[in-house]
């Protein structure tokens, strides 16, 4: 059996980010627990997702990104002098809003990748894709065409290999950009239901467009805006059924009841 | 179950008018074999000025009594692109039939592998060929594709991924050296010739054609890296991958049949070039399989020069040196081909074995 790493605290401190000289999030502080399950709601543009970039240093690949602020993973700064990107995005893995898999490889290939592409050593190979699988409850759907190539899947299928792909790596956080804006009803439910079984061993953070799937999933809730002229930044940050159900703020309220947004 | 009907929906109404349709592709034909047959004007300006707008009319005739006004404009635009593309057809078809048919007779086993040392110009077939110049060919064209793809590729891997402040320039300076005529690469590496030191041989042939292989293998290579989605490159990098691991096992397989191409493109460009050779190489009757000293042949080159003599052999000679220059195309086109596809092919049978 594959031992699985123990979860990470990753938290952000006073996160501002810049796209040239436009400033588009200012001053985020959040706490993402071990083993919690944090939504990050809001309406278009309001910088979530470039927040979910900064948290695992994809956002600097951005030609004309500015950031300020520190993100620490256990108490390490993944912006610290010693840090490096390549092995801050081993720690913590990303699965895109529209699945991804690389069209030139199976879906055995797929999985394996992380590791191929990361220069390290694939031990026991057929344990770790069966894991991962599993994982990703896709394994009973594929377990007969794993050399197939990724792109006969469905786009469920595709999605949830994409999420085993990035848990083949291991990660302590796996961040998560609207991972069901694509799907249908069930694979999103399929999803959902691989979250809940992935935060035992994981910190998940997940942008998402619906109220419903926040609620569902996750254990806190942050609820980003960005008011006209102003850069994004949290408005309310909580347990979710406090920020559902008694939210502080009044923007808060209207939004997560369907006023705005 | 319901047996599926013979005539779709959406024919109905196409084989309904079929008799007019066929009646509207016969009138202009007939027209054109009587105007041809009673008077004696040039086929092809009858083909232009008679058939063309007879067919337009009868086509549009038929689409206005069926489709009102939108049919006109359906049916010339039909009869336009069939006609151009026709022409087109037919053109490349003649070419490919003139050098067959003229080079067919030069060729036999021995035309291919034998060299032309004790050949001139009133000679018969039966002896001599073209080995040494496929050899030569071969050697000149690998010469400069192991230098010009790895750069070309290179090139393009510095347009597409860097973000380098000058890609413009560089862009527009490999747009323009594409246009290179090709006796102008050959004159600037013969008046490099005494600068170097270098002496006529196959390298300095393989030199000139460099610069028209270049732009055309990074130009096309790098319209392939720009169809990769970016969305790969950030699941590699998202997945702890550095830039070169990305690039080498998820960007450039994916663009792979995009680089074969550009491979044969540039190949094609080069292999049938006779200027810069001519003024770069000399001519050898005999076989030379050293292309860094001495006379070398070319399939062009020996094309050009028996071409020139006034022999009916000697252009015999010529002509099937065309064709076997054509033939050698076609089968690196081939090969190329071939080679680029066999992974994704194996893996798709074997998925489905399973």
């Amino acid at each position: 059996m594959i031992t699985l790493p123990t979860a990470s605290t990753l938290s952000a401190e006073n996160i501002s980010v810049w796209f040239g000289q436009r400033q588009v999030l200012e001053n985020v502080n959040l706490t993402f627990p071990a083993n919690q399950v944090t939504a990050l709601i809001g309406p278009s543009g309001c910088g979530k997702s470039t927040f979910l970039r900064t948290l695992n240093r994809m956002h600097e690949l951005i030609p004309s990104a500015g950031l300020a602020g520190s993100v620490f993973l256990d108490g390490q700064d993944i912006y610290g002098p010693e840090a490096d990107a390549v092995d801050v995005r081993i720690n913590i893995g990303m699965v895109f809003q529209k699945p991804n898999p690389f069209p030139t490889m199976s879906i055995k290939e797929n999985i394996l990748s992380g590791l191929k592409l990361s220069g390290r050593k694939i031990d026991n190979a057929d344990e770790l894709v069966e894991t991962s699988l599993r994982r990703a409850s896709i394994w009973n759907e594929v377990k007969d065409r794993l050399g197939d190539q990724a792109l006969s899947l469905s786009g469920g299928q595709q999605q949830r290999l994409c999420i085993a792909r990035s848990l083949a790596m291991n990660p302590k956080v796996l961040l998560m950009d609207e991972p069901c804006s694509a799907l249908d009803p069930g694979s999103t439910r399929r999803i959902e239901e691989t979250i809940s079984e992935l935060s035992e061993s994981m910190t998940i953070v997940i942008v998402t467009h619906n109220m419903q799937q926040a609620q569902r999933v996750s254990d806190q809730t942050a609820f980003f805006l960005a008011e006209e002229g102003t850069p994004g930044g949290v408005v309310e940050f909580g347990r979710t059924e406090d920020v559902f159900n008694t939210p502080v703020d009044l923007r808060t309220n209207d939004y997560v009841n369907g006023h705005f947004g | 179950m319901i047996e599926r009907p013979v005539i779709q929906p959406w024919s109905a109404k196409i084989v309904a008018i079929r008799t007019q349709i066929i009646i509207s592709a016969l009138v202009p034909a007939a027209l054109l074999g009587l105007v041809v047959l009673l008077t004696s004007i040039d086929f092809s300006l009858a083909l232009i000025a008679i058939f063309l707008p007879a067919q337009l009319l009868c086509a549009g005739f038929v689409g206005f009594k069926n489709f009102n006004k939108r049919g006109v404009k359906d049916a010339a635009l039909l009869v336009l692109v069939y006609f151009f593309s026709a022409m087109v057809f037919v053109l490349l078809m003649s070419v490919l039939f003139s050098v067959i048919a003229k080079g067919f007779g030069a060729i036999s086993p021995h035309f291919l592998y034998e060299n032309n040392k004790y050949v001139s110009s009133t000679t018969t077939l039966e002896y001599g060929g073209v080995g040494h110049a496929i050899l030569g060919t071969l050697l000149i064209v690998a010469l400069t594709t192991i230098v010009a793809v790895p750069l070309g590729i290179a090139m393009a891997v510095y347009l597409t991924q860097s973000q380098a402040k000058h890609l413009g320039l560089v862009r527009t300076v490999t747009q323009a050296l594409s246009g290179l005529p090709s006796v102008v690469s050959g004159l600037f590496i013969l008046s490099l010739m005494p600068v170097l030191g270098l002496e006529r041989s196959g390298l300095t042939g393989a030199l000139a054609l460099f610069p028209l292989m270049l732009p055309t293998v990074a130009r096309v290579a790098e319209e392939s890296l720009k169809l990769v989605p970016a969305d790969l490159r950030l699941a590699a990098l998202a997945l702890g991958a550095p830039n070169y691991r990305a690039f080498f096992q998820v960007i450039l397989p994916a663009a792979k049949s995009g680089i074969i191409t550009a491979l044969l493109l540039g190949l094609a460009r080069v292999v049938g070039e006779t200027a810069p050779l001519i003024l770069t190489t000399n001519a050898n009757n005999g076989t030379n399989l050293n292309p860094f000293a001495g006379g070398i042949a070319s399939l062009p080159t020996f094309v050009y020069s028996f071409l020139g003599s006034g022999y009916a052999t000697s252009q015999q000679r010529a002509w099937g040196g065309a064709l076997v220059l054509l033939l050698l195309v076609g089968v690196l086109f081939a090969s190329a081909r071939i080679f680029g596809r066999t992974k994704s092919l194996k893996t798709k049978s074997k998925g489905k074995k399973k």
